[in-house]
């Protein structure tokens, strides 16, 4: 067995500790998972952005242009001073504007158009009624009236978004149900490592 | 025994419950869901040679149950001789995408550079996927390797999303939503995914309007997927202990249930 599996196997055992209870074994095993990935991310992000894009064309190929975004990221820390806090304004303006600018014709393409397109589909398409398309019309209907708060929920009105938090509740439980399941497969997946793997019990 | 309390009693019953189901291995027969066939569909009627986008926009944790979906499309992509770029938008992916397409590019003797090629990491996913739409050499000069772009035979065919069958995000968050609005909306980029079964409600709607062309969600979607390709993998092996476990949840709902009503009635019986 290579030290690897035997480490990952040791860590496993550690983290499933926690289902009795808090402990300093746990703790460890969390603490070395929490400073292992903040280490690689640091290490990927320094290599492929700092030094990629960053510091190799500005040093080694003389694109100046980079010296903006040098600037504007140094800004950042303006932020630990009170003095200079004010100054870190000028970056993160740019983040927004540009992000928002690149994002809202996209978004209310993707989210708000396209969604809504598929929302109103035909009841009837080739002489065959569609009740899916009944349902989704419905289902967003009633539920876009349970958070219509402009208006008292109650009389006729209020059975229709009382109707909505019926879809409401379905929508949940359909996630609440999946997230059990993708956990489930997690726990699945480290018994077969710790099966397979680390004690030979399984082939 | 007296420091166990219930919730212990349940865990100590699910591990007994998984350990049995997972020695048992008894094959399953699985039902093929449209999402899952619609995939494989799609991915063994494209032409031979097509290239197809792989992104491991996922993180370490979530391996257990991303490894299977990964696994058992690489596999079927590579079956189908189809040329496979991967990359990854979140950090802790990057290493694991590499892996797992080393993997089964050696299970069917692809070689790294003609039948597949591994670009790495690029952070900022939102810029990461509008630049590679303007061209993907100028976003990824080199290669995970280190290797130039340009030298890589399969990468010289490909500029930009005009010259990908599509792009394939394994996703255990919300990244693929980037891939939808930007690289769907923008430049017509198809996008499928293979997502954990905590993510299927997300991206259901995108389905739903075509904004997704396919997806397979969690454990279960790899089964039968596998069971499409017909390689077994890690989403057959699990769905027995999957189902289990789903049987002894019910139970402890049920019996949850009735303990509660009892109490309530109890309860109503002394007033």
């Amino acid at each position: 067995m290579d030290i690897g599996t035997i480490i990952a196997g040791v860590l496993t055992l550690a983290i499933l500790t926690f289902l009795y209870r808090d402990n300093p074994i746990y703790k460890f095993a969390e603490s070395l998972l929490i400073g292992v990935s903040i280490g690689y991310t640091l290490v990927i992000v320094w290599s492929t952005t700092l030094m990629d894009i960053l510091f190799r064309p500005l040093l080694n190929a003389g694109q100046l242009a980079l010296v903006v975004p040098l600037v504007l990221g140094l800004l950042m820390f303006s932020r630990f001073h009170p003095r200079t806090a004010s100054l870190s304004r000028l970056p993160i303006a740019v983040m927004i504007g540009s992000g928002a600018g690149v994002a809202i014709p996209v978004m209310l393409e993707a989210r708000t158009l396209r969604q809504m397109t598929a929302t109103v589909g035909p009841l009837v398409s080739d002489g065959t009624f569609d009740f899916s398309v009944l349902v989704v019309l419905v289902g967003v209907l009633t539920t876009l009236s349970y958070f219509y708060f402009s208006r008292e929920h109650e009389g006729f009105f209020g059975r229709v978004s009382k109707v909505g938090t019926y879809f409401l509740m379905i929508f949940f439980g359909t996630t609440f149900g999946y997230t059990v399941m993708s956990r489930m497969s997690t726990f699945i997946g480290r018994m077969e490592f710790l099966l397979t793997d680390f004690l030979h019990i399984t082939k | 025994m007296k420091r166990l309390h219930s919730r212990h009693w349940v865990f100590l019953g699910l591990l007994v419950v998984i350990t049995a189901a997972m020695l048992l291995r008894v094959p399953m027969q699985l039902r093929t869901s449209p999402e899952t066939q619609r995939m494989f569909d799609y991915l063994d009627q494209l032409p031979e040679g097509s290239v197809i986008l792989v992104s491991f926009d996922h993180e370490a944790s979530s391996l257990p149950e991303i490894r299977p979906i990964a696994e058992a499309l690489l596999r079927h992509a590579f079956e189908r001789d189809h040329k496979l770029i991967g990359m990854a938008l979140l950090a802790e992916g990057t290493v694991i995408g590499y892996r797992l397409m080393e993997q089964v590019a050696e299970e069917y003797a692809r070689e790294y550079g003609e039948d597949y090629v591994y670009l790495g990491f690029k952070p900022q996913f939102i810029a990461a996927i509008l630049s590679m739409g303007e061209s993907i050499p100028a976003t990824f000069p080199e290669d995970y390797l280190g290797s130039p772009y340009a030298t890589l035979p399969l990468a010289q065919k490909v500029s930009s999303y005009d010259d990908v069958a599509g792009v394939l995000s394994i996703t255990d968050g919300s990244l693929t939503t980037h891939w939808i609005e930007y690289g769907g909306a923008r430049y017509n980029l198809r996008v499928m995914a293979g997502v954990t079964a905590a993510m299927v409600t997300t991206y259901d709607p995108y389905v739903s309007s075509g904004q997704m062309h396919a997806m397979i969600g969690g454990l279960r979607g790899a089964a039968e997927y596998e069971q499409l390709i017909d390689v077994g993998g890690g989403g057959l092996r699990g769905m027995l202990a999957q189902s289990t476990a789903h049987l002894y949840i019910l139970l402890l709902v049920i019996i949850g249930n009735v303990l509660y009503w009892r109490e309530k009635k109890n309860k109503a019986g002394k007033r």
